[in-house]
């Protein structure tokens, strides 16, 4: 029933995603590098973004090697560009498009970073980093908002197909209306956002019940 | 010698009629385990939080804790307590918060988690843990603590048989250490062998059961009576297909699998086994899957592909809920799919819940939540409706509810697929699909029931 010591639980599954830096002067670094690739992405001129996008595309190959997902920063891409493209086409016409899509592809290239550093970190390292310049309270925030992503993509995802089997108007042929972008809101926003409130009180619960806050100066696991 | 003493305990909510406590009394002394019962929304997690002092609401009576007594919880759903990615992070999260030294948390988490049987990699993810591994994890997060007590919020409800196993082992290990338990569960026949007192919550206060009056008969499987005969063409019909993630070990084979209109089916198998999957991948929803050759009305699933005729209810139902009252939430997908309306306002009757019409369906309680939002599916009379265990957390009472609101979506045709970790004495069925090392096994009552029609 047990699993025996060495050897592999029943039930466990392989995990194939692994993070790459687990020290912390080395996390610390990496948070550096993403905060500086992100704002990069605003602040070069259009001539240097070739080589900005060649950065990203580098990291993009190794959060993939590591086991990151990209369908998420696909669908967020496309789902921009669509709007955007849009947005331009309508308001300045077929000759401004290109600026467009010059600010969606900024946008993106500010999210790689961010990416990158979730799937390369572990979350209890970028925690302990952010404790040195932030409160503990607040690095903890930072650090659970990270952890909780991928619930919350998955909440999203589910909320979603169950509004759609209900009959909403909200799937991607009907959102083309902005008349339906009002029920996107109203029947997948609003219970998305309660469950997110109730999440946030549990798990303030959950930390509280487990000493949170009690000393003055907490320690980190090492490992 | 006391740990926790709670002494003529008067408690309310605003809202409610009745008290939830009046001149409620118990002590717990080391070593003992209490298991208390009740009824959906009677106070029991209410009693939880009251006893670890994060009742935010004003009440009355004494609580008394012993000096230095520490107390450990482990939640309903032991997923909103993992607060850390990976076991060892997660078990020294409380270490942390005390300020122990880094170098010496290694010991005390191997400690923790040997006490509970859990010897894998420190750095195993979280993600990768089936749901009983989680529990006895959430339980190594708190014995680093070293609790004096430990609160369990309806552990049976969220485990499988094994899941509850092993739990009983370490819950037995644990009492014998001198740890007490304190243990809140829906279901009399659980932890038989480890209880010393157990109680009914009941009209605001704790009443003494004894052990003549617990049911502990195990949950068996109800065939129903006069089984349902096929009629025409099958709802959902596959000659054999593999349940996979893509790259990932397969969930389990399956040789053949047919329902009609009006025959309910349960789906029976462990937490982990793809039983959500399943569902999930009959209403052509699920991600990250090879199209598996299963016929639903004789197409491929895809979403929204069948409108109003397939509805699947969802885990924890209550995420569907938006609208502002009970009634408009209910008629919500009858205007989207321009059915009549006044069938909202006959469901509620036959529920018994017609009082509720002009309610939030926000400040339900957890078991009426669960009826609207079942209802509101209910009420499409669906030709297939997907249920993703929809008796968890509830009573005898809800339960009876929903099962009578089934056995009529039935007689009128509606084919009905139940997925839960153990079969549902209370809802007779005309086919079992049970998943167990691998495979899906179809059963039937009658042999007439595997024949293909239409």
């Amino acid at each position: 029933m047990w699993a025996r010591r060495g050897v592999r639980a029943p039930g466990v599954r392989r995990a194939k995603r692994h993070f790459a830096v687990n020290d912390t002067r080395w996390c610390a670094l990496a948070i550096l590098l993403a905060l500086g690739l992100s704002s990069c992405a605003f602040l070069l001129p259009l001539s240097w973004l070739h080589y900005l996008g060649l950065a990203n595309l580098l990291l993009l190959i190794q959060g993939r090697y590591l086991g990151g997902r990209l369908r998420g920063l696909l669908v967020i891409f496309t789902s921009q560009l669509a709007i955007t493209s849009l947005l331009y086409l309508l308001l300045h016409g077929l000759e401004r498009l290109p600026e467009g899509i010059i600010a969606v592809c900024r946008i993106l290239m500010a999210m790689i970073p961010g990416w990158w550093l979730s799937v390369a970190c572990s979350p209890q390292r970028i925690g302990e980093v952010l404790s040195f310049c932030l409160p503990h309270k607040w690095a903890f925030v930072l650090t659970a908002c990270f952890g909780i992503l991928p619930y919350l993509g998955q909440e999203t995802r589910e909320i979603y197909q169950m509004q759609v089997m209900r009959g909403a108007n909200i799937r991607l042929k009907s959102l083309w209306r902005p008349k339906h972008w009002r029920e996107l809101i109203y029947c997948v926003l609003y219970p998305l956002l309660i469950q997110l409130l109730k999440l946030s009180k549990q798990m303030a619960t959950a930390a509280r019940l487990r000493q949170f806050g009690r000393h003055p100066k907490p320690t980190h696991w090492p490992y | 010698m006391a740990l926790v003493r709670l002494s003529q305990i008067h408690f309310n909510f605003q809202t409610a009629a009745q008290p939830l406590f009046e001149d409620l009394n118990l002590t717990i002394a080391p070593g003992e385990c209490h298991l208390i019962h009740g009824y959906t929304g009677c106070g029991k997690s209410t009693l939880l939080k009251l006893l670890l002092g994060i009742l935010e609401r004003p009440w009355e009576g004494e609580r008394e804790i012993a000096d230095g007594a520490t107390l450990g919880v482990v939640m309903q759903d032991p997923n909103v307590q993992l607060l850390r990615q990976t076991l060892g992070a997660e078990v020294a999260f409380a270490l942390e918060n005390l300020g122990v030294a880094s170098h010496e948390m290694l010991l005390q988490v191997r400690s923790a988690l040997r006490r509970v049987g859990l010897y894998i990699s420190l750095d195993t993810p979280i993600s990768s843990l089936s749901l009983g591994q989680r529990y006895r994890l959430m339980i190594a997060a708190q014995l680093v603590l070293e609790p004096d007590l430990l609160l369990l919020d309806e552990p049976w409800a969220q485990l499988d048989d094994q899941g509850v196993q092993e739990l009983a082992a370490v819950l037995t290990q644990l009492r014998q250490q001198g740890v007490a338990l304190l243990i809140v569960e829906h279901h009399q026949g659980v932890f038989k062998d480890l209880v010393t007192h157990r109680w009914q919550l009941s009209q605001g206060q704790l009443q003494a059961l004894s052990a003549q009056e617990v049911d502990t008969s195990p949950e068996q499987v109800c065939w129903r009576e006069s089984p349902c005969w096929p009629q025409g063409s099958a709802v959902i019909d596959s000659h054999g297909f593999t349940l996979a993630f893509r790259e990932r070990q397969k969930l389990f084979d399956a040789e053949s699998l047919l329902l009609f209109p009006g025959e309910i089916a349960a789906l029976v198998g462990d937490n982990g086994c793809g039983k959500s999957t399943l569902l999930k991948s009959l209403a052509g929803i699920q991600a990250g899957i090879d199209p598996l050759g299963i016929k639903v009305f004789g197409q491929r699933p895809k979403l929204g592909r069948f409108g109003a005729d397939l509805a699947l209810l969802h885990q924890r139902p209550s995420r569907q809920l938006f609208e502002n009252t009970v009634i408009e939430e209910m008629q919500f997908s009858l205007k989207r799919y321009g059915l009549p309306l006044d069938r909202a306002i006959a469901l509620l009757g036959q529920l018994g819940l017609t009082t509720l019409a002009r309610h939030s369906p926000h400040t339900l309680s957890y078991g009426q939540q669960h009826l609207i939002a079942l209802a509101s599916l209910a009420c499409l009379r669906p030709k297939l409706l997907l249920l993703d265990d929809p008796f968890a957390g509830l009573d005898a009472h809800f339960t009876d509810k929903i099962v009578a609101l089934l056995m009529e979506l039935s007689r009128q045709g509606t084919a009905l697929v139940i997925a839960s970790h153990r079969p549902i004495a209370a809802l007779p069925v005309d086919r079992l699909w049970r998943v167990a090392d691998g495979r899906l096994e179809t059963l039937s009552a009658s042999p007439q029931a595997y024949s293909r029609v239409g």
